[in-house]
């Protein structure tokens, strides 16, 4: 369970993050959502560590991730993607995938270097593992293909692949509808569902989509101005008067 | 963040579309037969240059014996500034600090030549971490900076530690230290031959460990950080340990290529032969061969070697210095990604290798 409480944010005299809090339960898929500048990826950044909070608590499953170093996080179950892809250009698809693995399997220098037995084998495990994950997500004739000069949509796939080889237990989406045509965002909707109900991690999804956010979730939690201003079910913070107050204006 | 931009495929440039014959460039999977084939080939004409070297007479042995020893140098240059993209300048204090740990066991300890090399090893390891740790905050232009005062200062510190080293009137290792041992089979007027095999074993046992990290998934992490450390670290990477490691292994292997040198030259002179025109000289060979590339480091030894050589012959003087530089100016103008990677590019138009996909995947091609 994912326990975001009193979470404070400032960029010099700007206050990303105003005492944010809400909670992800085991096995839920809980959607983010806010107007641009909600502070959504920013509070993305505090729980991966790429960011310091000023003051509050993210813990996770009773870690405090605030004690942790960046690369620790996905060690405690914890991967994402991110908004504008975060991937290595020169590296193929199969080998970006293949690299998720790195906290599963931590290869080490010296056995690397006699290519000792146990060393091959995780390395057979892992790339089998990463095709699988390709085949799944359609990517398999990229696989031998540098991830430069593909295709928006098909890089925020191979960024899920690459998340999900990790065996995450919380799965953290940065807008994986971005760029994406309505066909691509239903068949990425029933990908992450299907794989989310055959491995029962927990989804946080950040996302503009709201067709995408509202059939997925299970709660919804509403963000403006770093603040969350709604948290329940679709259907209720569909109709909360703050959130549509955020996105729409107040009335007059 | 954003490292991946372009929203559209783009067509590759090297390929041009020729609508008349559709023969795109054959497909070979890794580890096939072809592909194997293909590897052997390579083998067996580098086991005959190899063995065409040892044939040769005195000085043109000694002449691939010093290039196969800047291609060492460079190799260990190659694995941090090529694969993690850690700029350093004064790798020549590396290759220097090598070869006084050699002379100085040698000379001043009685130590055998060959048992030094671990020790050599050792030290620039050692030195390398230490030298690593501006690396983990600084990088690009800034962080050369600090390798170049590394440089700068090795061949001042040599100086200053004349009971040591010998100090600025260098260091001579006499030539009966450097007998071959015994079970070698060697005598010790075939000492440059002994070298020239020595220097062709580390060589090769060099290579296939870095091939081997380079190949396996330690090195594909060397590889994410260069590219992307907050994707990186988001994967589990350690980054810190990465580019530390990364610096030490480089300063080990240089300094293997220093002892040798050592053993090599005889007389060491800071002033001489490690100055940062060294450091330069090494990353010259290394952008001449190709980055990142395994046959890079050998093609960039044997080019700082012979290149120099050969243009010598031709002008005199000052005409030399210039020959090189323009023969410098062809190479990265005609492929800036150094020999060994404009040479894969060109490959690239006919042969592509591809990942063997595992049986239970798709259903085949």
């Amino acid at each position: 369970m994912l326990k975001v409480s009193e979470v404070v944010l400032d960029f010099g005299g700007i206050r990303a993050l105003d005492t944010v809090g809400f909670t992800v339960g085991d096995g839920e898929i809980c959607g983010l959502i806010g107007p641009n500048g909600a502070g959504k990826t920013s509070l993305f950044n505090c729980i991966t560590r790429i960011y310091q909070p000023d003051s509050g608590s993210i813990t996770f499953d009773g870690t405090d991730l605030l004690g942790l170093r960046r690369h620790q996080v996905v060690r405690h179950g914890i991967a994402r993607t991110f908004q504008n892809l975060a991937l290595w250009p020169k590296l193929t698809v199969l080998e970006n995938t293949v690299l998720g693995a790195h906290s599963l399997a931590t290869p080490r220098l010296v056995p690397s270097a006699v290519a000792w037995p146990s060393t091959r084998a995780a390395r057979k495990r892992v790339d089998l593992r990463a095709w699988e994950l390709l085949e799944r997500l359609d990517l398999l004739d990229l696989a031998s293909h540098p991830a430069a000069g593909l295709p928006f949509g098909t890089l925020k796939r191979v960024e899920l692949a690459r998340a999900l080889i990790s065996e995450p237990s919380l799965l953290l989406l940065d807008e994986p509808a971005g760029g994406l045509t309505h066909a691509e965002v239903d068949e990425l909707a029933a990908v992450v569902q299907g794989l989310q109900a055959e491995l029962g991690f927990s989804v946080l999804l950040v996302e503009h989509h709201m067709g995408m956010v509202m059939s997925m979730s299970d709660h919804v939690v509403a963000m403006d101005f770093g603040r969350t201003i709604a948290d329940g079910t679709p259907d209720e913070v569909k109709r909360d008067p703050a959130v549509v107050a955020a996105y729409l204006g107040t009335a007059a | 963040m954003t490292t991946v931009q372009s929203p559209t495929p783009t067509p590759t440039p090297e390929r041009p579309a020729r609508p008349a014959a559709r023969s795109g460039p054959r497909v070979v999977v890794r580890g096939s037969g072809a592909h194997r084939a293909a590897q052997a080939v390579v083998l067996v004409l580098l086991a005959a240059v190899v063995i065409w070297g040892g044939s040769l007479d005195p000085f043109g042995q000694g002449q691939l014996t010093r290039a196969a020893i800047f291609a060492l140098a460079i190799m260990g240059l190659n694995f941090t500034t090529g694969y993690v993209g850690l700029l350093s300048v004064g790798h020549s204090a590396f290759l220097g600090l090598g070869a006084y740990t050699t002379g100085i066991l040698v000379v001043n300890y009685n130590q055998t030549a060959i048992s030094t090399i671990p020790w050599a090893m050792l030290v620039c390891f050692l030195v390398g971490l230490l030298v690593g740790i501006p690396a983990l905050r600084i990088r690009g232009l800034y962080l050369a900076m600090v390798t170049l005062a590394l440089g700068v200062a090795f061949p001042e510190v040599v100086a200053r530690l004349d009971g040591l080293t010998g100090g600025a009137e260098g260091m001579t290792i006499r030539r009966t230290l450097l007998r071959p041992p015994d079970w070698s089979g060697f005598t010790l007027g075939e000492k440059d031959a002994w070298l020239y095999w020595l220097t062709i074993v580390l060589l090769v046992v060099t290579f296939v460990v870095v091939r081997n990290v380079i190949s396996s998934r330690y090195g594909l992490a060397m590889h994410a950080v260069r590219q992307d450390e907050v994707a990186a670290s988001a994967s589990g990477i350690n980054v810190a340990a990465i580019k530390l490691v990364s610096f030490g292994v480089s300063g080990a292997i240089t300094g293997l290529a220093g002892s040798l040198f050592a053993m090599y030259i005889g007389s060491l002179f800071a002033e001489g032969s490690f100055t940062v025109l060294a450091g330069i000289t090494l990353l010259i060979g290394l952008v001449l061969g190709g980055e990142r590339t395994l046959a890079g480091p050998i093609i960039g030894g044997l080019a700082v070697v012979l290149i120099p050589y050969y243009t010598s012959g031709i002008g005199q003087g000052q005409a030399s210095a210039v020959l090189f530089a323009v023969v410098l100016i062809a190479v990265i103008f005609l492929a800036p990604e150094g020999v060994a990677g404009g040479v894969a590019r060109l490959a690239r138009r006919w042969v592509v290798v591809v990942d063997k996909r595992p049986e239970s995947i798709g259903r085949g091609r």
